[in-house]
């Protein structure tokens, strides 16, 4: 009998919630807000089967679209094809946490600001622009001696001694 | 040892199929699994084997199959590393996780708009009733209300029955209302009758909504919950109810007495005890209504008692922080008093700590070693 390839095929892991945390559900997936704009990660809780969203979007970052009363609606990219669509889905908030990819940058902005506020205030220039790593600079090796080997002249004796 | 620990523990099939094939084949052929050859002939075999198997992470489910176990029922270390502790709460069964999450959780596009629960929790000799909304941080109290206040107010005895109750949850929405300037707004039904009152929305301001939260009590018609609940629907909250399980509830007519749940509100049914008590067991009553003699309270007067308690509560229902010093704190300096509620170390304490103890360490090794040398 075949495989098949039901809705939920092949996520017999994925879904399954992990070791020593099962059971009831942390209040805080509850109580956490979302607004429209925001990204959210979609990572799939086996324990609440409402608005679980299809095996694909499992691991996938989108923005949200929409807020309804126990859902949110997130635009996800897929690839279809030679192309990639923006897929408007709508998931239970058990299924999503908010992202994080976006922390960094909106961490750097605010440094940013408060850099370039006190550059202007000093009445310095300063450039903002992150640098990617440069060739590491040059040293001196230090307690280096050196040791000259030269070959040894081949001897039969001894290498024979094991042989014969 | 063994063999007495068979004579005890082992049902009379256990026996028979350990002794005779013949029964094992018969009892096969009704097909209890757990009578095949195969099984027994382990354990028959070596008892030293079956105490292996009892080791095994099946082994609590082998030995309740088996009516009883041999081997002491152990929990293995695998046992302890498979386990998976409940939440602190419920482990210590304070909250109700399935009842909280739809208590508390909001719908997402009214963002953080707080939903209000009125929590009522009883303890022995006090009663707690608190307006609470919840966050990610900790849930955050917007007024609480508790028995031990009412002395305040004119009442001093019976702190913990359905009048008290009433009484508490009539001073936490006149208090919750008051703080939020609603309190002209809303009155509420000043009258205690017993009937089913909710509030009506008034023209400038909706009513305040919060719902109630038992806890873990089991929701009994009668409940002193529903006293609470009454007290704070008659002070001009909105918490969505209905009179099923008001004390005087009709469970055959399906309607709730008004009039019964009046004498339950003002104290009636306390009233009616002391009445028979007075009359038939005249020192039980000097023991157990002590306090009410000791202050006058008569039957009669508990009425009109409660109805001055209400009247005060409506009158000024703010909160008084109470005049008493907190309670000296003793430093315990002996076992094992010493290292109960101990204060939690800080990062930098716990690291100054290892790193003493380390130099303590190295010092006595040092001082061995010199010894060692000498």
């Amino acid at each position: 009998m075949p495989a098949g390839h039901g809705l939920r095929s092949r996520t017999r892991d994925s879904f399954s919630r992990p070791f020593r945390k099962k059971g009831t559900i942390a209040l805080t997936t509850y109580l956490r807000t979302y607004r429209i704009g925001d990204y959210v990660d979609i990572k799939v809780n086996g324990a609440v089967h409402k608005g679980m969203p299809h095996k694909f979007y499992h691991g996938r970052t989108g923005r949200v679209w929409n807020v309804t009363k126990r859902a949110i609606g997130v635009e996800v990219n897929k690839q279809v094809g030679n192309r990639i669509i923006r897929k408007r889905i709508h998931v239970r908030v058990e299924h999503v946490m908010p992202s994080r990819c976006t922390e960094e940058f909106r961490l750097r902005k605010i440094k940013n600001d408060e850099l370039k506020a006190e550059a202007k205030a000093k009445g310095e220039k300063i450039s903002t622009k992150r640098q990617p790593e440069g060739p590491k600079p040059g040293f001196m090796v230090e307690g280096a001696t050196l040791e000259t080997v030269t070959p040894i002249p081949y001897d039969v004796v001894n290498d024979l001694k094991g042989g014969y | 040892m063994v063999q007495t620990l068979r004579e005890k523990f082992e049902p009379a099939w256990l026996t028979l199929a350990l002794q005779g094939t013949n029964a094992i084949s018969s009892s096969a052929k009704r097909g209890h699994w757990f009578l095949h050859l195969r099984y027994w002939r382990r354990m028959r075999d070596d008892f030293g084997r079956f105490a292996a198997l009892s080791e095994n992470r099946y082994s609590h489910i082998w030995e309740s199959f088996t009516a009883m176990a041999f081997v002491k029922a152990q929990k293995s270390k695998a046992y302890f590393k498979r386990y998976q502790v409940k939440f602190k709460r419920r482990r210590q069964g304070k909250t109700d996780y399935r009842a909280r999450i739809r208590l508390i959780n909001q719908d997402k596009n009214k963002y953080n708009t707080p939903k209000y629960r009125f929590v009522v929790r009883f303890t022995n000799k006090d009663i707690i009733a608190q307006v609470t909304s919840a966050s990610i941080a900790g849930d955050i109290v917007l007024a609480a209300a508790y028995a031990h206040e009412l002395p305040r107010y004119g009442l001093e005895v019976g702190l913990t029955n359905y009048a008290a109750a009433y009484c508490t949850g009539l001073l936490l929405a006149r208090r919750v209302l008051k703080r939020l300037e609603m309190d002209e707004e809303y009155e509420g039904n000043v009258e205690a009758t017993g009937e089913d009152y909710s509030v009506e929305p008034a023209e400038t301001r909706r009513p305040f909504r919060a719902l109630l939260d038992v806890g873990l009590i089991r929701t009994t018609t009668g409940n002193r919950v529903f006293g609470a609940l009454k007290g704070a629907l008659d002070g001009g909250l909105d918490i969505p109810h209905s009179d099923k399980r008001f004390a005087g509830f009709d469970k055959d007519k399906k309607e709730l007495d008004a009039e019964v749940h009046r004498k339950y509100v003002f104290g009636g049914h306390v009233a009616a005890y002391m009445k028979t008590l007075i009359e038939d067991e005249p020192e039980k009553y000097q023991t157990h209504f002590s306090d009410y003699i000791k202050r006058g309270i008569e039957p009669d007067g508990l009425e009109e008692l409660y109805k001055n308690v209400h009247a005060a509560i409506r009158a000024d229902p703010t909160f008084k922080k109470s005049e008493k010093e907190p309670p000296k704190e003793h430093k315990r300096t002996s076992a094992p008093g010493f290292w109960y509620n101990l204060k939690k170390l800080t990062y930098e304490e716990r690291k100054a700590k290892l790193i003493a103890r380390l130099q303590a360490l190295n010092s006595a090794a040092g001082d061995d070693e010199d010894d060692d040398d000498e």
